[in-house]
Formats: structure tokens, sequence, C-alpha cells
């Protein structure tokens, strides 16, 4: 079994562009994982190798994020190559999840862009020590003191530089290791040789001084090491030490400085790894315990205790479906019985692997703390399993809902027959896409987290699955929610021969405005309505709020309230009052002031200042509320909140204004009524289709 | 309650009353306080105020970012509509956001020219403020002419304009000597005293009145907004 205190998971995240593949590519090669460097966009035709899909060797984005392992100074380095897009932030989040550590990739050049906020803030979440590795310091341009008051100032992280330059831009030579205060180069033709050297003499004072600065930071983790700095007896030891616990408490961000790209500073990089980031024991994890009313449960990265482990990617694979798994506790080999906590099903370990990108290596046992890959067991993304003893499931993740869906109809027979097999797979391996039949006009449709996050499933249909679909036009998933408290009094009567039907409901509906979809609440007293009945008017609510009266989309955000009612012994029933609860809420529903709601996106602009104006008026013409604007040497953000139904084709048009100087993110951030104009706009088109329909 | 009591009763109009009818357009005032103290707070209480009364905020900042500035209002918001149960208040925070810009200047991007091409963009974008509020500014070291040029900023924009500066806590109750060179420009100073419930408002200077009158205003630090008291 591994030595755990030698073992990281680490993940590496970044904005897109940041060079974190190319970063990946050179671990793998220096690890001797692989032999030979290829590049994303690669003119080799090869493509980098974490990098494995066809689609992303074509657009040089990284989408899935492909697990790889590595070994380096005798520990064992299991790598989550994560993708830099927002609009597939659920792959970073799923990533995060099961790592214990993590490499924040940041350009040189652009320095602390939006997109490393984003991550940022999920690494926060779930609490990963971080890395910092300023990148490109070969570019024009580039700056690490500003990018390092940067992560100072927008991420509010320490950094810690361990490392100066030695020049920059295309000067750039090598770094200055200010814990061992040595002058590092990188020689070979893939800079494959670390060579030592004294320090420069023309940086030696710069050294003294940057040692110094981190040193002052670091010992704030350690009495000893304060004490050392006072004796003169500082030893290497005591320094890295004390950054270990500075990152491990999330108090401390070491900086490491490089170009991947050219070679230089990604093994000393490795080094800060095996240094810096946590080992699976270092962290603590937390289960829910089924069997204590999912009490939060400590989990041990221990192999000899019950077997934890959670799925937290599904993949289609050469070799048949493959699920990633985090091992938390326990161990697990071929043969093992395991069961999985969601649907209580048990199941046989069959092969066992470790993936590197898309080829695998087999092993015959793996255990906590271990990243590993199954082979033929059907289970959903986010699953937990466990060995038999105990019953346990990791909390949930954080999966937002779709807000934008797209139908899509196969346009021969052939991609008829392979659609559904195509889309089912998606929505496995990914929570935020959503597949399903509209009854209405018995069209597929598909939902997700964005435009692109769309396009590239289509796409993918059609390269893996040979699925030609036709697209219709985006379609933003709105809500209706009310505005105001309402009361009602209701009665439902009916007495057409056979037995009737008598129930009588009142109460008030007000908007919920703490959040939530739905709340229901039930005040009789003196059993006005038998208690039996209750349910049934929740039940006839919850029917009603399925296709709002509005638009036809779903209601949301509503407190239904009943305190009054009256049954019949005779003709009171389930089904009278559950008629009763659905026209009680369709009849309260237009003295409540609905309203409309829909997706607003959170979309940051940068680009130089000389395009402030034109970006600005790109944003308002969308209806977008500027949040506000950032300026600084030479270059502006904006941020802003932009209606999600506005922002189609937004890249072409920002390109166009601004010269493609500019560049954008955009994620969901919440809900918001739509202006009285639009709403008025949206029900009349709803009116014309829906025309007159009842009950 | 409904937003046109909410406005009647904002404890801003108190302070109007007590400083003769406010800082009026054309003018700069100046908020003083030590570190910490509440000087964001209070000036997001003023803006709050101008726009539920339908009027555009430029909220400008040199040591804060935007995120964090935005989140202020937020917060503030949401207890000015709890606290008075302000009607509508999903649709009316949507509203007054759209009438509010957060401006930051990071490092020394700042500049008073560039603030005036700033609100040249802002007004083309149709939201010309009606009140400026303007953070982080070092009085020490800023030029008489920039803050004539402000006062001038003020004049043709029509508008007020609240500049807020950290003093050390002990010398609050006094004009610190950064802004008596400069005080013939300055319209409206306060000083932002803690006490143990609350931290009291008072004015130092109030137009050209010699007899200063009390505020009875304060701000509430656990809820960070403004009182009766």
């Amino acid at each position: 079994m591994t030595d755990l205190s030698k073992t990281r998971n680490i993940g590496i995240s970044a904005h897109i562009d940041s060079g974190k593949t190319t970063l990946t590519e050179r671990i793998l090669f220096y690890t001797q994982r692989i032999h030979r460097i290829h590049e994303v966009k690669g003119k080799d035709e090869v493509g980098a190798t974490m990098d494995f899909m066809e689609l992303e060797r074509e657009r040089g984005i990284t989408i899935a994020s492909a697990a790889t392992y590595c070994t380096w100074n005798g520990h064992h380095i299991n790598i989550i190559d994560t993708p830099g897009h927002v609009d597939f932030t659920i792959e970073v989040e799923r990533s995060l999840r099961v790592l214990d550590g993590a490499i924040l990739v940041l350009c040189g050049v652009a320095g602390v862009q939006s997109q490393s906020m984003t991550v940022d803030r999920q690494m926060r979440r779930y609490k990963v020590p971080r890395l910092c590795f300023i990148n490109k310091l070969d570019r024009s341009g580039a700056n690490p003191q500003r990018v390092v008051e940067q992560l100072g100032e927008k991420l509010k992280l320490n950094p810690v530089l361990m490392q100066i330059p030695i020049g920059l831009e295309q000067d750039f030579r090598g770094v200055i290791d200010l814990v061992a205060m040595r002058a590092l180069y990188f020689d070979g033709e893939n800079g494959e040789r670390v060579r030592q050297e004294e320090i420069p003499g023309e940086l030696r004072h710069e050294a003294e001084a940057a040692r110094e600065k981190m040193l002052d930071a670091v010992s704030m983790f350690s009495d000893e090491l304060t004490e050392a700095i006072l004796e003169e007896r500082v030893t290497e030891a005591l320094v890295l030490d004390a950054a270990r616990r500075g990152t491990l408490a999330l108090k401390l961000a070491p900086v490491f400085l490089g170009s991947a790209y050219k070679n230089k500073g990604v093994q000393p990089l490795l080094d800060g790894v095996t240094r810096f980031l946590p080992g699976p024991t270092d962290v603590a994890n937390t289960g829910v315990d089924l069997s204590n009313n999912e009490a939060p449960i400590e989990l041990a990265s221990d192999p000899r205790k019950p077997l934890v482990a959670l799925a937290f990617k599904l993949e289609d694979g050469r070799y048949g479906q493959l699920t990633y798994l985090r091992i938390y506790q326990g161990s697990m080999g071929k043969g093992t019985s395991i069961v999985n906590s969601r649907t209580q099903r048990r199941h046989k370990v069959g092969r066992l692997g470790r993936m590197h990108a898309d080829q695998m290596e087999e092993i015959s046992e793996a255990g906590a703390g271990d990243i590993v890959a199954m082979f033929g067991i059907d289970c959903a993304s986010g699953d937990t399993f466990t060995d038999e003893s105990i019953q346990v499931a990791m909390s949930s993740m954080h999966v937002p809902n779709p807000v934008i869906s797209l139908s899509v109809k196969p346009v021969d027979k052939k991609s008829e027959d392979n659609m559904g097999k195509a889309l089912g797979r998606f929505v496995r391996e990914d929570p935020t896409f959503h597949a399903r039949v509209d009854p209405e006009s018995s069209q597929t449709v598909i939902a997700g987290m964005g435009e692109l996050h769309l396009d590239v499933y289509v796409e993918r249909m059609k390269r893996e699955y040979g699925v030609v679909v036709q697209t219709g036009a985006p379609q933003v998933a709105y809500r209706e929610t009310i505005s105001q408290r309402a009361e009602f009094n209701l009665v439902h009567k009916k007495q057409t021969g056979g037995s009737g039907q008598y129930a009588r409901v009142a109460g008030y509906v007000e908007p919920l405005i703490e959040g939530g979809d739905f709340e229901f609440v039930s005040e009789v007293r003196g059993g006005a309505i038998p208690t039996e009945f209750i349910p049934s008017i929740e039940k006839g609510v919850r029917s009603a709020l399925v296709k709002g009266r509005l638009i036809g989309f779903p209601t949301t955000r509503v407190r239904f309230v009943v305190n009054d009612g009256q049954a019949h012994s005779v003709d009171s029933s389930d089904m009278a009052f559950q008629i009763a609860g659905r026209k009680a809420f369709r009849e309260v529903y237009n003295r409540a002031r609905p309203i409309v709601l829909e997706p607003v996106m959170k979309l940051e602009v940068e680009g130089p200042n000389d395009f402030q104006g034109v970006i600005l008026k790109t944003v308002m013409q969308r209806r977008g509320n500027i949040i506000g604007t950032t300026e600084e040497a030479g270059f502006c953000r904006v941020e802003a909140e932009v209606p999600l139904a506005q922002m189609f084709g937004y890249a072409t048009d920002l390109r166009s204004v601004t010269q493609g100087k500019a560049e954008f993110t955009m994620e969901f951030a919440r809900y918001l009524p739509v202006p009285a104009e639009v709403q008025r706009q949206l029900v009349e088109e709803y009116g014309g289709k829906a025309g007159g329909e009842e009950e | 309650m409904y937003r046109k009591f909410l406005n009647a009763r904002s404890p801003l109009r108190l302070l109007e009353k007590g400083l003769h009818g406010g800082l009026g357009t054309g003018n700069l005032g100046v908020v003083l306080a030590g570190p910490g103290v509440g000087k964001t707070s209070f000036l997001v209480c003023v803006a709050l105020d101008e726009l539920l009364r339908q009027g555009r905020v430029l909220h400008v900042t040199l040591d804060q970012t935007v995120s964090h500035l935005r989140a202020y209002y937020d917060t503030v918001f949401e207890d000015l509509a709890s606290t008075t149960r302000l009607e509508d208040e999903v649709v009316t925070h949507a509203e007054i956001d759209r009438r509010r810009s957060i401006r930051a200047y990071s490092g020394h991007a700042f500049t008073t020219e560039k603030l005036r091409e700033a609100i040249k963009v802002e007004t083309e974008a149709g939201s010309k403020p009606s009140l400026l509020i303007l953070e982080g500014l070092d009085f020490g070291s800023l030029p008489r002419t920039d803050l004539a040029d402000l006062k001038a900023l003020a004049g043709e924009l029509g508008a007020e304009i609240w500049l807020s500066i950290a003093c050390s806590e002990e010398r609050v109750g006094e004009v610190p000597e950064s802004v008596r060179s400069v005080e013939d420009l300055v319209s409206v100073i306060l000083a932002l005293e803690p006490g143990p419930e609350a931290v009291a408002l008072r004015a130092l200077k109030d137009h050209d009145t010699r007899d200063v009158s009390d505020l009875h205003v304060a701000l509430d630090p656990r809820t960070l907004l403004l009182t009766r008291s």
C-alpha cells in the first residue's frame, strides 16, 4: 500500500489560456510519464496528452478533466486537469471536491482575471489549499510583482514569493530559490536538466530583500522559525515546515514562477507540490451518516477502516463505462463487493485502473487517498460507494439548475437511433446537463448552463456518435413567482350523480423572500380539515406550480398557508382536497400579482481602456445592469448583470466592436423579475400559443 | 411600508433639516471618521436615499473593489427593506441597482481628469449622476486645484458630491489640517463619533451658518442603518 504522507491529489485550475494544459504536459514529461512533449493546438497533429477528446484538440480548450498520475521524488501525485471555461464549472467543482490541494495558474501578463476569481471562490468553498504559479514570464509585459499584488487585492490570498525571476520577458532565464538561496537554470532541449548556481551578483541584493520578506510572512506560522530568525540559525527545513503549515491552514499561498512553454520553473513547482500541499491524511473529510439521520461523520484516511469512495466522474471510453473514484476511507481491490449508498445496489469490482489521460494501467488494489478508475459499473456522478458495513454518503455537491434549453431534432434515422444513447451518457456524466422530451411538442429538449455548454454537447453527439441534429432557437428557463400576499377561500363542490366531492380550503399565499421554491404550511386548528387531507391539499398545489399561469414556466418562491377549511363526512376525499388545493392556488394567483423571473448572468468584460465606452454600450443594449467598472494600468474591467435572454451572439458582437481586444466570462448569477414591458410581451406570446387552455 | 413613506420618514430628512436643507447641488461635503467607524456605511445610506428618490448615483472608490462595495449596498438595502417592511422589495432592489454605478480605480489610476471622462461615459450611457461619492482620496496630497475642479464638476452636473476622509481616532472632533486649508471649497463637514450605543453624527461645518445645530441622527453599527437619536 502506498505511503499516504507521500500521496498528493492535486488539481490545476486557471483562467482559459493561462497555459495549464501546457503546464500539465511539462509535469508529465519531467516525471517521465510521457516521453515527448505535444503542444496544445500543436503543429505536430497530436495535441497535448491531457486534451484527449478530439473536440478539445480542435478548439484548443480542455473540456472534461482527465485524471492522470505521476511520481516525483518518491511522491505519488494524482493530477486532475480542469477546464477553464466558465460554462464547464461543474467539472471544476467536481474536481475540487475530491482534491486535497491545487495549483492556481496565472498568466504573468494578464494576472488575476475574472475566471481566476471564480475558480478561487470555488477553491475557497471546498477549502482547498493552493500554490500559485505565475506562468508566461517570457511574454512581453510579464510582471510577476503586479500579479502578486492582485492575488492579495482581488483574491484576498496571502501570496508569498518563494522565488524571484532571473530576467523577464525575452530575457527570462531562470529563477532564484529564496529558501535555498540558489539560482536555478533549466538546460537541455526541453529544460529537463536543472542546473544550480550561485545567485548572480547583480541580483544578490534583491534576492536577500525578497528572502527577508518571505521569512517574515512564513514565520507567522512557526514560533520555532521566529526564534531561529532572531538567533540567525534559520534552516531550510524550518522554513519549509512553516510555509507548509500556513498553506494547509489556507492562510498562505506560496508563489512560484516560470514559463511552462519555455520549459522553465516547472520542476521547482513540483518540489513545491510535494513540500507544501497536503497529503490525504492532512485533510479532514466528512460524509453524512445515513444510519444516523444524516449526521456528519468524520472519515479517516485509513486503508483498514470500512470503505467510503465517491464517484466524481463518469466517462465512456474505449474500455466501456468508466467511473472515476476518490477513495476517502478503507480500500478496495479486484473482486471486492461494494454497495452504492443511493441505490443500495451491490456491485462486484471488476477491473480497476489508474488513468493516464485515455490510456490505462491496470492495478489490483487501491486504498484511502487514491484516485482510481473502475470499469463496467452503472452509477451516476456523485454516488458514494461503501462496503456493506457502514451507511455513509459524501455530502452532495453543489449543482446549479440549468438556465438555457435547446430543442434538438435528429436529421436521419441513424441519428435518431443513437441520440438517446448519446444523451443518456452525457446526462450521467454531467449533472448540469439535462435532456427530456417535451410532452407538448414531443421534441427532445436539452438544457444546461450556457450557450457554449450546449454547443459542445451537440458537437460531441456528432463526433462521438455520428448523431446529426437540427437545433431550435435557444430558450431561456424563465420562472414565475408572486409578488404580494393574497388570501383565498375556496369551495370545491360537485354533485353530478354518484359520490359527490366537497372541500373548502382557506388561507393565504405570500412570496417566499428567504428563497427556496415552495413552502407549504398548515395552520388549521380544531380539525376544520381532517389531518389526512392536509397532504392532499399540498399535492394539489404542487401540481399547479409545475406550469405557471402567466407563461407556462414553473412557479417558484411561494409560501402557501392553509389556516381554515371544511370537510364533508361523505363527500370529502383525497381527490376533492387535491382539486381544491389546485383550484385555490390558481384562483388566488392573479390577485398575488404574479411576475416573471428570468435568469440573469454575471458578466465580466476585460479590455483596453480605450474601449470602455463601447464595452459599456454592448452591455446597456442588452438590458444589462452595470455593477461597476474598475480601471487600472490601461485596462478596464466592467462587471455587469445581464439577462441571459439577451446574451446570444455576444461573443461575436464584442469581438467586432473591440477589434478582438476584449474578452468576457459569464456565469449564472440569480433570477430577477423581468421589466413590466418584457413581461407583457412574454404573456402575450404565451397567450397566443396556449389560448384559453383550462383545467 | 410604501416607498413614499419610507422616504418621508428617512433619518436623512432629519439630517437635511439639521443642515438647513442638506448639502445642496453644486456643493462638496466631507465625512470625517476614524478607520472602521462607518464612513462607507453612512455614504451608502445617503446613496440609497438618493436612489429611492429616483436619483442616480456614481460611487467612486480608490481603495475598495467593485464587488466589495456592491456587497455593502446589498446588505444595507436588505436591512433597510426588512426593518421598514418595504413593499415590493425585490422589484425595488432591481430597479435602484440600475441607477447606481460603481467605479474602482486601483493603484494610482485616479485623476480628476479620469473622473470627468468616466462621467462623460456614464452620461452618454444615459446615467448622469445626481449624487457622486468619492472615497479613499488622500486629502493631504490633493492639490487645491483638483478640489476646485471637483467643486466645478458638482456645479456643471448639478449634483452633490460627498467625499470621505479617514482621520486619526483622537482628533475626530476637529477639522484636520489637510481640510482646513481648503475649507472654503467645502460646504458641509460631518464627523462620525463612535459612542457606546451608536455612532453619532456631528456637523463641524454647515454652509455659512455660524450656529451649527444638533443633527439628531446616528448610525447603528449593527445594522449599518441611520437612525434618529
